[in-house]
């Protein structure tokens, strides 16, 4: 699994989209277990069928985005709910307006109560992290799920100047 | 009942004060953990479980699971609740798929946790995993760009 995600960065999304392989702990894999082994003990998934959707992971990928842009048009117009899985200290110092804190409590909340059909916008600093988080969701449902490209720092640039950008240290 | 109604309406959602057990199964650091808080009572010179809740961070199967286990133990002994696994925990749902049995055993593990001490299995190491991707670093020092 180590050398298929070296060479299928975008892999482990799509295991976890179409599978629900790969997620968490309990349903994920070991590094050194063969791809072929981990589609038998998941119910003999066909090997050659998930290895076409690790390959159109790249694609899938670049769907699941969503530029600052189109994103400031979905707040503008109530459309989506924006996810926020920076740090306390991250949110507090530079936020979009209206989104919500990653926490344990708010996914608690999620699974139960939210339609499978909202428009959700995930963001973390520079979209490096936004992806993974987005394909647990799908993975658990939800229809309709995006990921800031760039993150909030894009967004500072190209959707609200008015919000400074920022380092980590 | 059935599981999307036991997604979206868990029984027992919550931490309970005043608890007499608590057991943990999993770990939040890897995103899939669930607590569970039990209080017994005395009937009839019976020690027997008078509430149970939960608390999950984890698939929403496990909600699910711990939401029913919850109810079912209600006025058993522990030693008559530790006698049962999570197919038997989960069995109003019905069947769960074989990619969610880990759920149940996640509940069976925290169950038993709470009951008897024992701690739950250890999960095998596994590769990152997407649920890391919500677990941002503890604390991090901001800097504003002007």
């Amino acid at each position: 699994m180590q050398e298929l995600l070296a060479a299928y960065p975008g892999a482990q999304r799509a295991l976890f989209r179409n599978y629900h392989i790969g997620g968490c702990a309990s349903c994920g894999f070991r590094p050194e277990e063969k791809l072929s082994d981990v589609c038998a003990r998941n119910e003999g998934l066909p090997l050659d069928e998930v290895l076409g959707k690790v390959r159109e992971s790249h694609e899938q990928d670049e769907k699941v985005f969503i530029s600052p842009s189109e994103a400031a048009e979905a707040r503008r117009t109530g459309a989506a709910r924006f996810l926020d899985i920076r740090t306390r200290e991250e949110h507090e110092a530079v936020k979009i307006e209206g989104a919500e804190l990653f926490s344990q409590d708010l996914i608690q909340q999620m699974m139960g109560g939210c339609p499978k059909d909202t428009l959700l916008i995930i963001f973390d600093h520079t979209g490096t992290r936004s992806l993974d988080a987005a394909a647990y969701f799908s993975g658990h449902g939800f229809e309709n799920v995006r990921a800031l490209k760039g993150g909030i720092d894009a967004w500072s640039v190209e959707a609200d100047p008015s919000l400074p950008r920022y380092s980590v240290e | 009942m059935n599981m999307d109604d036991a997604i979206a309406n868990p029984k027992n959602l919550g931490e309970m004060s005043g608890a007499d057990a608590v057991g943990t199964a999993g770990s939040s650091d890897c995103g899939d953990m669930l607590r569970m808080w039990v209080k017994f009572r005395d009937e009839g010179g019976r020690r027997v479980i008078d509430k149970a809740t939960f608390q999950s961070f984890g698939c929403q199967t496990a909600i699910a699971v711990a939401g029913i286990a919850t109810e079912m133990i209600k006025g058993k002994t522990p030693e008559e609740a530790l006698a049962l696994s999570g197919t038997e925990l989960s069995a109003p749902l019905g069947p769960l798929p074989p990619m969610k049995i880990h759920c149940a055993q996640l509940v069976e593990g925290a169950l038993k946790n709470a009951l008897a001490g024992v701690p739950s299995e250890p999960l095998s190491p596994s590769a990152p995993t997407l649920a890391d991707s919500l677990q941002p670093p503890k604390k991090v020092t901001i800097k504003l760009h002007s």
